[in-house]
């Protein structure tokens, strides 16, 4: 830590130290000597003032002297260099600045209050000041709705960073965005092609978490350095402990009819981030409309989880409608991050997911058969499913004879033969329109079939299924388990990593999987992966509908999946995800900055939280409206400007926090190394004000100086 | 006009001169000279004006019989005439250093005093009086002067104790006037020119109410007085003594011009309060004991043209009836 004066001249000013004792030499009034023969009428008993000869208050002038010391250094404004610091590569060079926007960064840890954002600003602030001439620069922050600054040459991009950023902030709170590693293509993108040996560095500013620099990789391809530049802490160090919060997660809801017929059980989950060892007391309500109907208190413990839950019962018929539920957290002003103290979802009284499964391998035996196990993981969710079954042929005769997959919600073929080309194109058309198609792999499933037939749904093509012996890298093992899941993947949205919030599949023995053919152009996503990395569920967009594939058995013939616990949420978030209705529990649930495609190819008016309406319409005929601002957390109505003007046609969703950025918890952050001469910038913290303080203090104490001086010379 | 190093020019201007050129010294009651003068003596003598008849005794000069009243009245009549004598005109002069206030301005007093002491002499070795003065300073008296004489000479020498000599320290009253009464063979007017507003010797350092020095004072001018001389006091006032015009809170160190009493410091403002009630009661008490005891106050402000307070000097001197000047300091 260093002190140092940002204003060193300034301290010319301590000459006026001399001011007060000078001013009493010269000052001092010399009396008007007069010879005045009438002297003996001037009454010598009337108070004669003396002049002073001398200095007779020395604490009154040491506290002045002391004050006008304090004042000049004040002007000279201290400083004194901080314990973050950040390191700016010495020579010209290329630099994205990747800004951290997730909604981790509203947690104010600071000791005056500031949040993560406010921090990064000034971060941001000194980086710009530091970056050697010569050198250009861009801005990526990461909230898809901020158009980044290309780079571009030093003194130019410096002041439209700065603007970017300024109507960023001004443009309010946006909790939410893209976590670093998900924006860190887009800085890449801006960095563009190497250009000789000419450096190029992102500068991540954001917080030390595992969903902010913690989840940056240090070397991002085509040696591209990355810079990590914390709000708290230093790089390469363990950054301190922020204050322990408290948020809440996994709304859902479900009918209750053992209380009541119209009765709703409304259920959320609030962990303490952090804490000591005491009992942390933490009142919840339940808020229907915006009216408060239920409250609760809740005992948390460190880092401890506690159930919430309310039961609501709708007093007339007319309230079964939709209806804006929210689970707050109150009288918790102090909660350093608050934009997850509260949860909303839209309780749903009448939203069934029909689910029409297509068996291919019929078994005599019941635990044999993959409908058993399928209807079983959606038995726990009874009243909000509808679940049918059909024989491959069966289906082939109904899709001949007319449109039974009309009202079907998701459709799963779980080891199915291929269809036939008729067949296969109207599940293609419904699959356009919105409807989900969940295909899982078995004995029946020809990998030929399927990629001709299915080449446009298929999130990657089949190869081959093989026995896990034979899987890349792993030549020995007789079975391969399951990896953690991958939480950024939609189906799992509000789970969390840790004890409890994984699906706990580890220990799943699969014997036997299907390969894919890699092709980055099919826009994939991997869901779930086995421990050599393989794709066990991958999910793909198409049209309104979405498409899993489970490279897998959906019953025990390849593997014990449905013998795992995990099996059966894996299975009902797989099926809501599909039906994107998000079925009973959770209704639709978006992230902030993520897409909501709607039911129709029509024009929507959707009406955001605070009501206001937003137009949308399809960006091609025939396609679904997508409604991309969800930047807010709330609820959100889409009612179709064409059609029946009631609920019935009008889709409901909300848009949600991340709720891993609830997740505070400090990491180390590694420093990088750079090549070549690299400056290490000092940020200085002000600390006249502190000073500024003192001489408040000081022209207080000189004023009680002086009063109790005159007190105690007043004549008596 | 240049007055040249002449001291009485000096003291008296050519206006003052020339206003006081058709003037008299007169005194309002009849005088005992030792020789023939201009002013109406005891003693009827060889006068102008008719003053009475009596029996022609022998040894009468034959040349004042009346004939005419004798005729009338049947026997000898000796006409008498008011007889005619010269003035003793004594100067005692308050030599202290009250008497410097002013220095340098228009309104310096002992150059005041000056001017009237040597236009008093002026008109009185003009008409042929005898003029002798006596002073008190730095707590000795000069009486080598004091014998009164009819000389031109004692004229310039008094001019010159104006322009060349400074007034300090403290004037010894009593011995100053008892110097005088003790020279003093024939009825003279004593004229007393001070300020008299601290006539107190060395040794006191009393307030402004201890008026033991005011009243030895007075009594030894009544002592004066009750010899039968006539006593004029003129008592030179600065302006500022009767307004004090620091009104200011500015700090004023006030000295003693006599050098007998301490310094007094301390802001103008508050240095005026009460004294000037205290002045005034002082001038109100030092007019009534001199009316009391016989003794003509004449009040001076040494302030504009001099030649005012002197012709009203003269005119009181004369016996003009002028109302006693009791008031006191204009607030």
């Amino acid at each position: 830590m260093s002190f140092s004066l940002l204003s060193p001249l300034l301290l010319l000013g301590l000459l006026g130290l001399g001011l007060p004792v000078l001013a009493h030499l010269l000052g001092r009034e010399r009396p008007q000597k007069l010879r005045f023969a009438a002297l003996r009428f001037v009454a010598p008993h009337d108070p004669v003032v003396s002049q002073r000869r001398s200095i007779r208050d020395w604490p009154l002038l040491l506290i002045r002297l002391l004050l006008l010391l304090v004042l000049v250094v004040v002007l000279a404004r201290p400083v004194v260099g901080s314990e973050a610091e950040v390191t700016v590569l010495a020579e010209p060079h290329d630099a994205v600045v990747l800004l951290d926007a997730s909604a981790s960064m509203e947690l104010r840890a600071d000791s005056r209050g500031r949040s993560d954002r406010e921090l990064a600003r000034e971060r941001l602030e000194t980086l710009l000041e530091a970056m050697p001439p010569g050198s250009r620069i861009g801005l990526v922050i990461s909230d898809p709705q901020v158009p980044q600054v290309e780079l571009g040459e030093l003194d130019q991009s410096v002041a439209t960073i700065r603007a970017r950023v300024d109507d960023w902030t001004r443009a309010g709170e946006r909790p939410g965005g893209w976590t670093l590693a998900e924006a860190l293509p887009r800085a890449l993108g801006l960095l563009g092609e190497r250009q000789g040996d000419r450096p190029r560095i992102i500068y991540a500013i954001g917080d030390p978490t595992g969903g902010g620099l913690g989840s940056l990789p240090e070397v991002a391809g085509e040696a591209v350095t990355i810079v990590p530049i914390p709000t708290r802490g230093r790089p390469g160090q363990a950054a301190p402990e922020p204050p322990e919060h408290v948020g809440l997660r996994e709304l859902t809801w479900a009918p209750a009819p053992e209380l009541d017929p119209r009765a709703l059980r409304v259920s959320a989950i609030a962990h303490r981030f952090g804490g000591g060892d005491n009992q942390l007391e933490v009142s919840a309500a339940l808020i229907i409309g915006d009216e408060e109907v239920a409250r609760t208190q809740v005992t948390l413990s460190a880092n401890g989880d506690a159930p919430i839950e309310f039961v609501h019962t709708p007093v007339s018929a007319a309230d079964v409608q939709p209806l804006r539920a929210r689970i707050e957290l109150v009288d918790r002003p102090d909660d350093p991050l608050t934009i997850d103290d509260r949860r909303q979802l839209w309780l749903i009284g009448q939203d069934e997911i029909d689910v029409l499964i297509v068996n291919g391998d019929p078994s005599d035996t019941r635990v044999n058969d993959e409908i058993f196990f399928f209807a079983t993981a959606l038995g726990s969710e009874t009243s909000a499913m509808e679940i049918r079954g059909l024989a491959p042929d069966q289906l082939e005769d109904q899709l001949r004879e007319g449109d039974p997959l009309a009202d079907v919600d998701v459709l799963v073929l779980a080891n199915v033969r291929a269809p036939g080309p008729e067949q296969t194109a109207k599940i293609l058309t419904r699959v356009e329109q919105g409807m989900g198609l969940w295909i899982s792999v078995g004995d029946r499933v020809s990998a030929s079939e399927y990629n001709e037939r299915f080449t446009t749904l298929l999130p990657l093509l089949l190869r081959e299924a093989v026995y896990t012996g034979t899987a890349p890298g792993r030549t020995e093992a007789r079975s391969e388990g399951l990896a953690p899941i991958s939480l950024a993947h939609p189906i799992f949205t509000s789970m969390t990593t840790g004890e409890g919030g994984d699906l706990d599949l580890g220990a799943t023995a699969t014997k036997r999987m299907f390969l894919l053919e890699p092709d980055a152009r099919r826009g994939a996503d991997i869901a779930l992966a086995f421990t050599s990395g393989a794709p066990a569920l991958i999910t793909r967009d198409r049209g309104a509908g979405r498409v899993a594939l489970l490279t897998t058995t959906l019953d025990r013939d390849w593997s014990d999946l449905p013998l795992r616990p995990g099996f059966v949420p894996l299975v009902i978030r797989t099926v809501q995800w599909l039906a994107d209705a998000g079925g009973v529990g959770t209704t639709g649930s978006l992230q902030i900055g993520a897409s909501k495609s709607l039911a129709r190819s029509t024009p929507y008016t959707v009406y955001t939280p605070n009501g206001e309406p937003l137009p949308i319409a399809p960006e091609a005929a025939g396609e679904p409206a997508r409604f991309t601002r969800t930047d807010a957390p709330g609820h959100y109505r889409a009612v179709p400007n064409e059609g029946e003007d009631d609920s019935a046609s009008a889709e409901f969703f909300v848009v949600e926090i991340d709720p891993r950025e609830s997740d505070t918890t400090a990491i180390a952050v590694a420093g990088a190394e750079l090549e070549g001469e690299a400056g290490t910038v000092t940020i200085y913290a002000p600390r006249w004000r502190e000073l500024a303080l003192l001489v408040l203090v000081l022209l207080g104490l000189e004023s009680l100086v002086r009063w109790w001086l005159g007190r105690t010379r007043a004549p008596r | 006009m240049s007055t040249g190093d002449d001291p009485i020019e000096q003291l008296i201007p050519a206006a003052l001169r020339a206003a006081l050129a058709r003037r008299e010294l007169l005194v309002r009651r009849p005088v005992a000279g030792i020789r023939h003068g201009q002013h109406r003596s005891l003693r009827p003598g060889l006068g102008r004006d008719f003053r009475d008849y009596r029996a022609y005794v022998p040894g009468d000069d034959p040349r004042r019989l009346d004939w005419r009243a004798a005729a009338r009245s049947q026997r000898l009549v000796v006409r008498q005439t008011e007889s005619e004598e010269e003035l003793a005109l004594v100067l005692a002069i308050d030599g202290s250093g009250a008497m410097a206030y002013g220095e340098g301005s228009g309104q310096d007093r002992w150059r005041w005093a000056g001017t009237l002491a040597t236009a008093l002499a002026s008109l009185a070795l003009r008409q042929g009086d005898r003029v002798g003065f006596a002073l008190g300073r730095a707590g000795a008296i000069e009486v080598g002067s004091l014998e009164p004489t009819a000389r031109r000479d004692r004229l310039r020498a008094l001019g010159r104790l104006f322009v060349h000599e400074r007034p300090t320290g403290v004037c010894p009253w009593p011995s100053l006037l008892g110097a005088v009464a003790a020279r003093l063979r024939r009825q003279s007017l004593v004229v007393v020119l001070s300020d008299l507003l601290d006539p107190g010797s060395g040794s006191e350092s009393g307030s402004g109410s201890d008026r033991s020095a005011d009243e030895a004072l007075l009594r030894d001018l009544g002592l004066l007085r009750a010899g039968g001389h006539d006593v004029v006091v003129v008592q030179l006032l600065h302006p500022d003594e009767l307004e004090f015009p620091w009104t200011e809170p500015r700090v004023l160190q006030l000295e003693d011009p006599r050098g007998r009493r301490p310094e007094i410091e301390g802001p103008g403002s508050v240095l005026r309060e009460g004294y000037l009630a205290r002045l005034d009661e002082h001038l109100r008490w030092l007019a009534q004991s001199c009316e009391q005891v016989g003794v003509l106050l004449v009040r001076v402000v040494t302030k504009g043209d001099p030649a005012g307070p002197l012709l009203e000097l003269l005119a009181r001197l004369a016996g003009v009836p002028v109302e006693v000047e009791t008031r006191g300091v204009e607030r």
